[in-house]
C-alpha cells in the first residue's frame, strides 16, 4: 500500500508539458497494469480463500450460500484428523514422497551426468528415449505393469509398485538434471580430470556441489509428483486402505462425508498446505526448475 | 600398441558410460520396453484376468473403434481440450506473463500469488473447484445469481463441464507464466528501443519484436500443452465422480465421464476397460492409441530446432 | 560400423530378452488353480473379509456379526475391511496374493455371472454337501436363484433387499392425499401436489425422479414393469420389451412435470448424501422416495419431525392386479478362488449366511430382509410393522430382479446411459436409442465372452 502511494508523489516534480504528458501516460499505465494485476491476483487467490473460509463453517452453514462463516469452527480440522485413516494417509504419502524422492535423485544423477558430459554413440538416441518416457502417460503401460506387480510379485495393496521404479531413474528428473548439468562449463570437468580425478570422483566432488540448485529442483518436483499422484495409488494401493495416500484418501473422504463440504474443504486445505509451505521455503529452486524444462533449449 | 590402448580406452569408456546409465537401462527395460511389448501382445488377446489369455486377433481393435461406446466421445473431448483449453491456456499464460513483467510494484508478491495455484495437488484442486462451482451451494453461483448473471451448471452440465475444467486449468497457469516471463525478459531491450524510435505502436512492438522472439517458447507451450491435454486423467475423473454424487457408490458401478460422457478422456478409458470392465485386451488397444498420439506430439517437440535437446556439447 | 556399435546391439538384445522373459512368465502364471480346498479349518488363523457397508450403524453391525463368529470359532480370526466397492473387489479377486480377501461380499448381484463363469469365486456346492445343508430348502427361491449362474453356485445370499416407496405422511395430509399411490398416474398426480416451489428451487419436492438420485436407477424403475432384459438365446430385448419403454417414458414424464431436468439437477446438487443424516427424505426436502428396506431404520434413527409411511411402489395402470411387487436384490457373499484358507473361509460364510441367529441378528441390526427361510420365520426377528411391507415384496411372486450376465452389470450401465440421455432431453427418439442400446449390449457381451 505504501508503495502505491509513493509513486504519484515522486511524479509531482515540475516538468515540461511534454514530460508531463509522458508522465501522465506512465502513471495511467501504472494504474492500468496494477489494476489488472489486482484483478488477476483475486482470480488466483479467491478459490483458496473460499475453500479456507468454508473449512471453518459449521456443518449446516456449509450447505448454505453464505460466504463468511458465522462461527469459526476450528474443530473441523480436529475432526478431519480424527477421521479413521487420515494419519495413515499422511504417513504413506510421506513415505512415498520421501523415499521416492531420495531414490529418484540418487538413480537419476549418474544417468543425467552421462547424458550431459560423456560423448558416446547413441547418446542422442538415449536422450530421445528418455524424453519419450517422460512424455508417456502411466496409463499406457499400466495393464502389464499391474499384472507384473500384482500377480508376479504380490505387491498390490502396497506402496512398492510406485516406489521401486523410482530407483531406476525417473525420465523427467534425468531430463531436468541433464539440462542443468549442461549449463556447467566442461572446463570444470576437464580440470578435475587433469588433476587425476576419476569420473565418479569428478561427479561427486566437483559437479554435484555445483549442481545443488538443479538437484533441489528435481527433488522438489519429484516430491510434489508423489504427493499429487492419484493414478498410482488408485491402481496399486486402492485395495488396501492401509496403503492409501492423501490424494487417494481425499476422494474417499469426500465419499464418506458427501455434502459435509466444511470437512472436505478442511481436508483439502490439509492436503494443499504442505505443498505450499514447501514452495515458500524453496521458491527459487522451483521456479528455476520450471524455466529449465523449456527455456534453456 | 597405440591402437590397442585406444581400444582399451574405448572399451573402458564404454563400460563407464554403461555403468552410469545402468539405472536407467534397467528401468527402460523393465518399466518401458517390457510393458510396451506386453501391451502390444495383450491387445491381440482376450484376457479377463481370470482365465489364461487366448488369441483373439483384431477383435479388441474392432471393438474399441467400432463398438466401445466411450471411445469416440473421449477422443472428441480430447480434441476439445486440445483446441480450446490449450489455446486459452497459452494465451492466458502469455497474458499473465506479460502482465507480471509490466508490474513494477510488489512484483514478488504478485508472482507468488499467480504461481501458487499451479502447485495445488490435482485432487485437492478438483475438490475445491467442484465445491466452488457446485450449482446448488457453491460460492461462484451464489455470487453470479446475486449479480443477476445466469449461473451455469458447471460440472453437472455436459455443456459446461469442459469449460469448468478449463477454468480450473487456467487457474493453474503458473508454469506457463514462469516460462513466458523468463522468455519475455530475455527479449533484447535494444530491439524495443529501435522499434520505438521507428514509431512503432504497442501492438506493432508486440507483433514484430516480442512475438518473433518468444515464438519458440509459444511452440513449446502449445506442444507440451497438447500432450498434457491428451493425458488429462485425474481432474476430469475426480470432477465427474464428485459432481455425480456417486463417488463411492457402494454397489453402484461408476463409469467415468459424468455428465453424459462429457469429461471422458483417453486415459480414463484404460481405467474403465482395464479396471472396471476387466477387458485387459481392449484396455491395451486404447493404451496404444494413447501411446501413438503422445509419441507423435513428442516427436514434434523433439524435431523443433534447438528444442528439448541441446545441440552438441 | 565402429567398435562402439555392439554396445547398442547388446543393449537392445538385453532389453528384448529381459522383456520376453518377463512376458512369458506373466502369461504362464495367469491360469487359476482348480479349487481343491485342503486347508485345515481347525488351526489358528486369520481370514480377510471384505464388505461394502459404510454407514456407521452398518459397520458396527458387521463387527457384531464377526464377533459372534469368532466366539463360535475361537481359532479363526477375521480381518474385516469395509467400504470396498465392486471395482476393488474385482481387482483383488484377479490379483490374489497375501492382501487379497478370502471372503468377499458385494451389494450387487450383477457380477455373479462373471464371478461364477470365470471361476473367480469357487463353487460352493461341494461345501454345502459336506456340511449337510441343502441350499434349496435354506434360502428363499429368488435369492437362491440370483446367487448361482448356470448351476454353478459361487455365491450365497447375505440378507436381501427389496425396493418400495417411502412417503412423508405429514406432507401427504397437508396436501390432502389420504393413501399412498397404487398406480403410476396416481403417483404422478401426488408428486405434483406435494411439490412446493420456492424461487427457482423447491421448498419441498414431491419426488426426485432423476437417475442420479441414488436408488432411482433405470433398473429399479423397470422392476415395477417386469422387464425380461434378455431372450432365450441371450440377446438383449430392451428394444422390443414394452416394459423398458414404459419405464423410461414414465421417468421422463416425472422429470418434465416436476420442474424439468436442469432445475431438478440443480436442486439435487445441494442435497445431503444417501448414507448420511441429511438425506433429503429425512430432512423433509423430498416427500416421496424410492428406496430399499434399509431406509426405514436409517430414517427413524434421525428422528424426523414427520411420520414415515411405507408402501410398495406403484405399478402401471393396466397392471393394477400386480400391485405389491417390487425390485429385489441382495448382498451376496463368496469365497475367492485365490484364497488359501477356503475351508476356514467356508466356516465363516456358513455362519454368516445360514446360522439362523446370526442372520436374524444381522438383519435386526441393519434392517435388511433376512435371507434364510428359518430366519424369516424366527420369533427373534424384530421389526417395525411397516417393515413387513418389504418382507411381502420380497415374497411376492411378481417381484423381479435383473438377471446375471457374463460381463456383470455392463448392460445395466448401458441402459442407464441411455436413461441419462433421455431424461436430459439429448435423446428424443427413444426407440432408435433403445435399438442402439440393444446392439451395444449384445456387442459388449460378445466382447466379454
Amino acid at each position: 500500500m505504501t508503495q502505491v502511494l509513493e509513486r504519484p508523489v515522486e511524479l509531482r516534480s515540475p516538468a515540461t508539458p511534454a514530460e508531463r504528458t509522458a508522465r501522465r501516460k506512465a502513471l495511467l499505465e501504472w494504474i492500468a497494469v496494477h489494476s489488472l494485476g489486482v484483478a488477476a491476483a483475486l482470480f488466483f487467490t479467491l478459490p483458496f480463500v473460499f475453500v479456507f473460509l468454508t473449512s471453518l463453517m459449521s456443518d449446516s452453514q456449509a450447505l448454505s450460500r453464505d460466504l463468511i462463516p458465522h462461527t469459526w469452527e476450528w474443530a473441523n480440522y480436529r475432526r478431519v484428523f480424527d477421521t479413521p485413516g487420515f494419519l495413515t494417509w499422511w504417513k504413506n504419502t510421506l513415505i512415498y514422497a520421501g523415499l521416492g524422492t531420495v531414490l529418484t535423485v540418487v538413480s537419476s544423477i549418474p544417468v543425467a551426468y552421462a547424458l550431459a558430459k560423456f560423448r558416446f554413440r547413441g547418446r542422442n538416441l538415449t536422450l530421445m528415449l528418455v524424453i519419450s518416457m517422460m512424455m508417456l502417460p502411466p496409463q499406457v503401460v499400466v495393464i502389464p505393469m499391474y499384472l507384473f506387480w500384482a500377480k508376479q510379485l504380490d505387491l498390490s495393496g502396497t506402496l512398492w509398485p510406485m516406489i521401486i521404479p523410482l530407483a531406476f531413474g525417473d525420465a523427467f528428473s534425468i531430463f531436468l538434471l541433464r539440462q542443468f548439468l549442461m549449463t556447467i562449463p566442461n572446463e570444470y570437468v576437464d580440470a578435475a580430470k587433469v588433476d587425476g580425478c576419476g569420473d565418479l570422483r569428478t561427479l561427486l566432488k566437483i559437479v554435484l556441489p555445483m549442481a545443488k540448485p538443479g538437484i533441489a529442483a528435481v527433488a522438489l518436483f519429484q516430491f510434489f509428483n508423489a504427493w499429487n499422484d492419484y493414478f498410482g495409488p488408485q491402481i496399486y494401493a486402492s485395495e488396501n486402505p492401509g496403503a492409501w495416500t492423501l490424494s487417494y484418501g481425499l476422494e474417499s473422504f469426500k465419499g464418506a462425508h458427501h455434502t459435509d463440504w466444511n470437512l472436505t474443504m478442511a481436508a483439502t486445505v490439509l492436503v494443499m498446505a504442505p505443498v505450499i509451505l514447501v514452495f515458500f521455503f524453496a521458491q527459487k529452486a522451483f521456479v528455476e526448475g520450471v524455466t529449465l524444462t523449456g527455456v534453456k533449449g | 600398441m597405440t591402437t590397442l590402448t585406444l581400444r582399451t580406452k574405448r572399451r573402458r569408456s564404454a563400460l563407464r558410460t554403461l555403468a552410469f546409465l545402468s539405472p536407467w537401462l534397467i528401468g527402460f527395460a523393465v518399466f518401458f520396453a517390457y510393458p510396451m511389448i506386453s501391451t502390444v501382445y495383450f491387445s491381440f488377446m482376450h484376457y479377463d484376468g481370470f482365465k489364461p489369455p487366448t488369441w483373439s486377433g483384431t477383435k479388441n481393435w474392432t471393438y474399441v473403434f467400432e463398438s466401445y461406446p466411450f471411445f469416440w466421445p473421449a477422443l472428441r473431448n480430447t480434441l476439445w481440450l486440445v483446441v480450446i483449453m490449450v489455446t486459452l491456456r497459452v494465451l492466458f499464460g502469455l497474458g499473465i506473463g506479460m502482465l507480471i513483467t509490466k508490474i513494477k510494484t510488489g512484483t514478488g508478491v504478485f508472482r507468488t500469488l499467480f504461481y501458487l495455484p499451479y502447485l495445488a495437488p490435482p485432487v485437492a484442486a478438483t475438490m475445491a473447484f467442484a465445491f466452488l462451482l457446485n450449482p446448488g451451494t457453491g460460492p461462484v453461483n451464489s455470487i453470479l445469481e446475486k449479480t443477476g448473471i445466469p449461473a451455469p451448471g458447471w460440472f453437472n452440465d455436459p455443456d459446461w463441464s469442459k469449460p469448468a475444467l478449463t477454468l480450473m486449468f487456467l487457474w493453474g497457469v503458473g508454469d506457463l507464466m514462469v516460462i513466458f516471463m523468463a522468455a519475455l525478459l530475455d527479449v533484447p531491450k535494444e530491439q524495443y528501443e529501435a522499434a520505438e524510435l521507428d514509431g512503432a505502436s504497442a501492438w506493432q512492438r508486440f507483433r514484430f519484436v516480442t512475438l518473433p522472439n518468444i515464438s519458440p517458447i509459444i511452440m513449446f507451450a502449445v506442444v507440451t500443452g497438447v500432450i498434457a491435454a491428451m493425458q488429462c486423467y485425474t481432474q476430469p475423473l475426480v470432477a465427474g465422480k464428485v459432481a455425480s454424487g456417486v463417488i463411492q457408490g457402494a454397489g453402484t458401478m461408476f463409469e467415468p465421464g459424468y455428465p453424459e460422457h462429457s469429461t471422458l478422456t483417453l486415459p480414463q478409458l484404460v481405467y474403465n476397460l482395464g479396471f472396471q470392465r476387466f477387458d485387459y485386451g481392449s484396455a491395451c488397444v486404447v493404451a496404444l492409441v494413447l501411446f501413438a498420439l503422445s509419441m507423435a506430439f513428442t516427436a514434434l517437440l523433439m524435431r523443433r530446432r534447438g528444442g528439448l535437446i541441446q545441440a552438441g556439447d | 560400423m565402429s567398435a562402439r556399435m555392439p554396445e547398442v546391439v547388446r543393449k537392445a538384445a538385453f532389453a528384448l530378452t529381459a522383456s520376453t522373459a518377463l512376458l512369458l512368465s506373466t502369461t504362464a502364471c495367469t491360469g487359476q488353480a482348480a479349487s481343491g480346498a485342503s486347508d485345515d479349518a481347525s488351526k489358528e488363523q486369520t481370514i480377510t473379509f471384505w464388505h461394502a457397508w459404510s454407514a456407521p450403524n452398518e459397520v458396527k453391525a458387521v463387527k457384531a456379526l464377526v464377533a459372534g463368529f469368532e466366539k463360535a470359532h475361537p481359532n479363526i480370526h477375521v480381518n474385516v475391511v469395509g467400504n470396498m466397492t465392486d471395482d476393488k473387489i474385482n481387482q483383488a479377486l484377479r490379483a490374489g496374493g497375501s492382501k487379497a480377501p478370502d471372503v468377499i461380499s458385494s451389494f450387487t448381484t450383477n457380477n455373479v455371472g462373471k464371478f461364477c463363469s470365470s471361476g473367480a469365486l469357487i463353487d460352493l456346492n461341494p461345501f454345502f454337501k459336506k456340511s449337510g445343508i441343502d441350499p434349496n430348502t435354506t434360502f428363499p427361491k429368488a435369492m437362491n436363484e440370483y446367487t448361482q449362474y448356470q448351476l454353478d453356485r459361487c455365491a450365497v445370499p447375505l440378507l436381501g433387499d427389496a425396493y418400495g416407496l417411502y412417503y412423508n405422511k405429514t406432507a401427504f395430509e397437508k396436501a390432502g392425499i389420504s393413501s399412498p399411490p397404487k398406480t403410476w398416474s396416481e403417483f404422478e398426480a401426488d408428486a405434483k401436489k406435494l411439490t412446493i416451489p420456492q424461487g427457482d428451487t423447491y421448498k419441498q419436492l414431491g419426488f426426485m425422479p432423476d437417475y442420479h438420485g441414488w436408488e432411482t436407477t433405470t433398473e429399479h424403475y423397470m422392476g415395477q414393469f417386469s422387464p425380461t432384459y434378455f431372450d432365450k438365446s441371450g440377446k438383449s430385448t430392451v428394444a422390443t420389451d414394452p416394459a423398458v419403454t414404459d419405464a423410461l417414458e414414465l421417468q421422463k414424464k416425472l422429470v418434465d412435470d416436476l420442474g424439468g431436468f436442469t432445475k431438478l439437477e440443480k436442486f439435487r446438487s445441494g442435497l445431503g448424501d444417501e448414507w448420511g443424516p441429511k438425506h433429503p427424505f429425512q430432512t423433509g426436502q423430498v416427500a416421496m422416495q424410492l428406496d430399499g428396506e434399509w431406509r426405514l431404520g436409517m430414517a427413524l434413527a434421525t428422528k424426523p419431525d414427520f411420520e414415515i409411511g411405507v408402501a410398495p411402489l406403484p405399478v402401471a395402470d393396466d397392471q393394477a392386479d400386480q400391485y405389491g411387487k417390487g425390485y429385489i436384490t441382495g448382498t451376496i457373499a463368496g469365497i475367492a478362488a485365490t484364497s488359501k484358507k477356503q475351508n476356514a473361509a467356508w466356516e465363516f460364510v456358513k455362519y454368516v449366511t445360514t446360522d439362523t441367529d446370526a442372520v436374524v441378528g444381522f438383519s435386526n441390526a441393519i434392517h435388511n430382509v433376512p435371507s434364510t427361510l428359518d430366519a424369516l420365520k424366527s420369533p427373534k426377528l424384530t421389526y417395525d410393522p411397516r417393515f413387513k411391507t418389504f418382507l411381502d415384496i420380497a415374497a411376492n411372486p411378481n417381484s423381479t430382479t435383473s438377471p446375471a450376465s457374463v460381463n456383470g452389470g455392463v448392460y445395466l450401465t448401458t441402459l442407464q446411459q441411455l436413461g441419462y440421455d433421455y431424461e436430459s432431453g439429448r435423446l428424443t427418439d427413444l426407440s432408435a436409442g433403445l435399438k442402439k442400446a440393444a446392439a451395444q449390449i449384445d456387442t459388449d457381451i460378445a466382447q466379454a465372452k
